[in-house]
């Protein structure tokens, strides 16, 4: 038998199913406008609810004037130095948080000595929120971006420490087995068997990780310093400018749903091996 | 022809414990295999064919006796020696090119030499133009011609497989075995096949044992002499394929009056 019946008899190929998922994963004009419904609903209560003055302008604006107030914030209060203030504490900490979270996670989940080690303390410090811990570390840093920094690593950190520990212990055996018989080198293992099959879990970790630390920084600028959104939104309130208050929760809203957005992105594409993994 | 591959098996037990019991799996074998040959065991399921080639491809060194390739005592895995699981066991985050290389990562090759030899064994198998797929976009045949494939490229003296056509559909199965021949004749490489079907058996070894369990031993060794291609409606193909149903049998009988 020839090779070229072999495969021309395969009919069982999938590969011809690129232009399938592709439709599967463009969002189809339709769906996209379901999705809108509500949010346009809600913007038009709003609206209604501010133009009647059901209730008091000072608590509620006009959408209007909230909008105006992003551009004015923009123009005469420097929003966007405030604003990347926040990302730049929140990408620092991710990233902290995420290399520490993979690297000890790994060395955790290769070695139960390592794991003996670690383990009581970090469930330890896990259970006290990172929040908690702020005022302390304010007391020793300051009341600058390190403490922010510090404390969200600390919460990026477990999310993502568990669950590659958690990843690299559910390798399957088989596959280890099978490194032994291709005689593969611990590292070999690792790199190409270990961490790879962990990868999935280790990404879920991730993506919350991300969205936990966008939603800390909020709380942490709220509690201490002088700038950052989290800052403006709390000095808002106090303010009673309800307009930049509003501002403030929609961007950061914004925000939230684009790193998620990214995250699932992301995910998507280191697990494209992954059958009908769809983010 | 090779003169490696000479597989010497010589009174291998092997018990697991199971629960503070002991269980015997594997008592006595005896097996000797010729370099270039094809030979397959047939048994009952739970008789240890799968135990009895962990040990001969290296993953367990817990037994009684001696299992020795060209002289030597063997010791853990070795890329001498290569196993086809019944589960294929592709990694799944690797596209099917970089699951068969895998497989030469220690083999000392230079890269040039790595990537034609993938090649090569893509195409023996037949899965040309399928290179930079990924596992669950292959069918099961497909599957498990990629990890035929990955057990060959390294050259092993002796591929084990265990079961490798079990879980396929008649006319893939029936195309497989004639695969396997042609690959087994291109590669000269020893084959030791675990298989439940005994036709698949004659139609592609030179000898067959036949086990029996509890423990697992082996109950008789039948030389198949009949010419290529085999012809599976041939009366010659009958007879054997009667003497190795009643060898089989006599396990089902025997356990028939102790029940
Ligand atoms: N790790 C283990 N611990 C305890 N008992 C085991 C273990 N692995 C296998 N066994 C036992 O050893 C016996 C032989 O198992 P084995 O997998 O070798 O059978 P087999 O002949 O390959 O069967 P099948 O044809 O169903 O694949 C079985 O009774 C099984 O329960
Ligand atoms: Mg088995």
């Amino acid at each position: 038998m020839s090779v070229t019946t072999v495969n021309a008899t395969t009919p069982a190929v999938r590969k011809t199913q690129q232009p399938d998922k592709a439709n599967k994963r463009r969002v189809k004009p339709r769906d996209l406008a379901i999705g809108l419904v509500l949010p346009l609903t809600i913007l038009l209560l709003w609206q209604v609810a501010a133009q009647r003055a059901w209730i008091s302008p000072i608590f509620l604006p006009l959408p209007s004037t909230t909008l105006f107030s992003f551009f004015d914030m923009v123009e005469r209060q420097s929003f966007h130095i405030d604003f990347l203030a926040s990302i730049s504490i929140v990408t620092q900490a991710f990233v902290y948080g995420t290399l520490l979270g993979v690297g000890l996670g790994i060395a955790a989940g290769l070695s139960q000595t390592v794991e003996r080690i670690f383990g009581p303390t970090l469930d330890g410090i896990r259970h006290i929120p990172g929040i908690a811990w702020l005022p302390l570390i304010v007391l020793w840093v300051g009341i600058g971006p390190a403490a922010k920094i510090v404390v969200i690593t600390k919460t990026v950190f477990f999310p993502v420490f568990l669950n590659t520990l958690q990843g690299i212990r559910a390798v399957e055996k088989n596959f280890i087995e099978l490194a032994d018989v291709l005689t593969l080198t611990r590292w070999q293992l690792v790199r190409k068997v270990i961490i790879p099959g962990a990868m999935p879990s280790i990404l879920v970790g991730v993506r919350y990780g991300a969205s936990l630390a966008w939603a800390l920084v909020v709380v942490a600028e709220g509690l201490s310093g002088m700038e950052g959104i989290g800052y403006l939104i709390f000095r808002a309130q106090s303010l009673l400018m309800t307009d930049q208050l509003l501002v403030c929760m929609v961007v950061i809203g914004v925000v939230g749903f684009l790193i998620d957005r990214s995250m699932a992105l992301l995910q998507r594409h280191v697990l494209r091996w992954k059958q009908g993994f769809e983010g | 022809m090779s003169e490696r591959g000479n597989l010497e098996i010589s009174n291998v037990s092997k018990s697991y414990q199971v629960e503070g019991k002991e269980l015997r799996v594997l008592d006595h074998i005896n097996l000797k295999v010729a370099p270039g040959e094809f030979i397959s065991i047939v048994g009952p399921s739970g008789c240890g064919k799968s135990t009895l080639l962990r040990l001969v491809v290296g993953l367990d060194d817990n037994y009684g006796g001696e299992i020795l390739l060209d002289n030597k005592p063997i010791s853990g895995t070795s890329l001498q020696r290569g196993i086809v699981f019944q589960d294929h066991r592709l990694l799944p985050w690797l596209t099917l090119e970089d699951n068969i290389d895998l497989a030469l990562e220690n083999s000392g090759l230079p890269n040039a030499q790595r990537r034609r030899a993938v090649a090569e064994h893509v195409a023996l198998v037949g899965l040309t133009g399928f290179e930079k797929v990924y596992p669950h976009q292959l069918s099961g045949g497909m599957s498990q011609r990629a990890a035929i494939a990955r057990g060959l490229v390294s050259r092993p003296e002796i591929l084990l497989l265990d079961e490798p056509l079990g879980a396929l559909d008649a006319l893939t199965r029936l195309r497989l075995q004639e695969e396997l021949l042609r690959i087994w004749r291109a590669e000269r490489v020893t084959m030791l096949l675990v298989t439940h079907d005994v036709e698949e058996a004659i139609y592609l070894s030179d000898r067959i044992v036949v086990m029996h369990s509890t423990p697992g031993r082996i109950a008789s060794d039948i030389k198949v002499d009949l010419p290529w291609p085999r012809d599976r409606a041939s009366h010659e193909f009958a007879d054997v394929r009667r003497e190795i149903l009643r060898s089989m049998d006599a396990y089902s009988s025997v356990a028939a009056r102790a029940a």
